[in-house]
């Protein structure tokens, strides 16, 4: 059963947050989602950007109060 | 279609430009694009092993902010290139004759080897060509 896994990375400059979820998605399975949370105002544009190409998932991107909240699914 | 390499000679030892090139080398490396990085000048001081980490970055008024801000190390970028893309690392030859450096003198875990200018500017012919 795919599980999630929330990286707190607020606070983390560029290219802080994506590194972070890069290492995360290494170390779990096809299907998994990582859930990163970023105060870094260039993630929610970056990470999307990385993640289409190479070719993972993106579930979803949201503007919360402090942070924007970033959910990847592994593809491969 | 595989991307264009990226080559990237680092001469400055400026703190800006180090994180810039740390910055470009690693996030490029992890997005699927190989990457090189000849490192020569003054650069090659700030990849020496026992640095103190306050002295091994001498820049200007966003030198500080990156200190104090806490912002990601620039050998730390480095290393999580080589650790999850394809990033190459190489110490200028001429560099570290004119230190009186070995290899070894650079912090571990970094470079591929030394190597020459000829053969950098010969394999980056094939890519994109940044100089910093």
């Amino acid at each position: 059963m795919a599980e999630r896994r929330r990286i707190d990375a607020r606070g983390a400059f560029c290219p802080g947050p994506l590194m972070e979820l890069i290492a995360a998605l290494k170390l779990v399975s096809v299907g998994d989602e990582i859930e990163v949370l970023s105060s870094d105002k260039g993630s929610a544009k970056d990470i999307p950007e990385w993640v289409n190409k190479v070719h993972h998932d993106m579930v979803g991107v949201t503007q919360e109060s402090d942070c924007w909240r970033i959910v990847v699914r592994k593809a491969k | 279609m595989a991307a264009s390499p990226l080559y990237i000679l680092l001469c400055s030892g400026e703190h800006e430009k180090l994180q810039m090139a740390a910055m470009m080398a690693s996030v490029a490396a992890v997005s699927e694009r190989p990457v090189e990085v000849f490192v020569s000048m003054n650069a090659i001081l700030a990849f020496a092993k026992d640095v103190d980490p306050g002295a091994r970055y001498q820049g200007g008024a966003f030198s500080r902010l990156l200190k104090e801000r806490h912002a990601p190390d620039a050998l730390t970028l480095f290393q999580q290139g080589k650790d999850l893309g394809d990033l190459k690392m190489w110490a200028c030859s001429m560099a570290l004759d004119v230190q009186g450096w070995d290899i070894d003198r650079l912090q571990d875990g970094l470079f591929d080897g030394a190597l020459g200018l000829t053969k950098f500017l010969s394999d980056s012919e094939t890519g994109q060509f940044v100089t910093l």
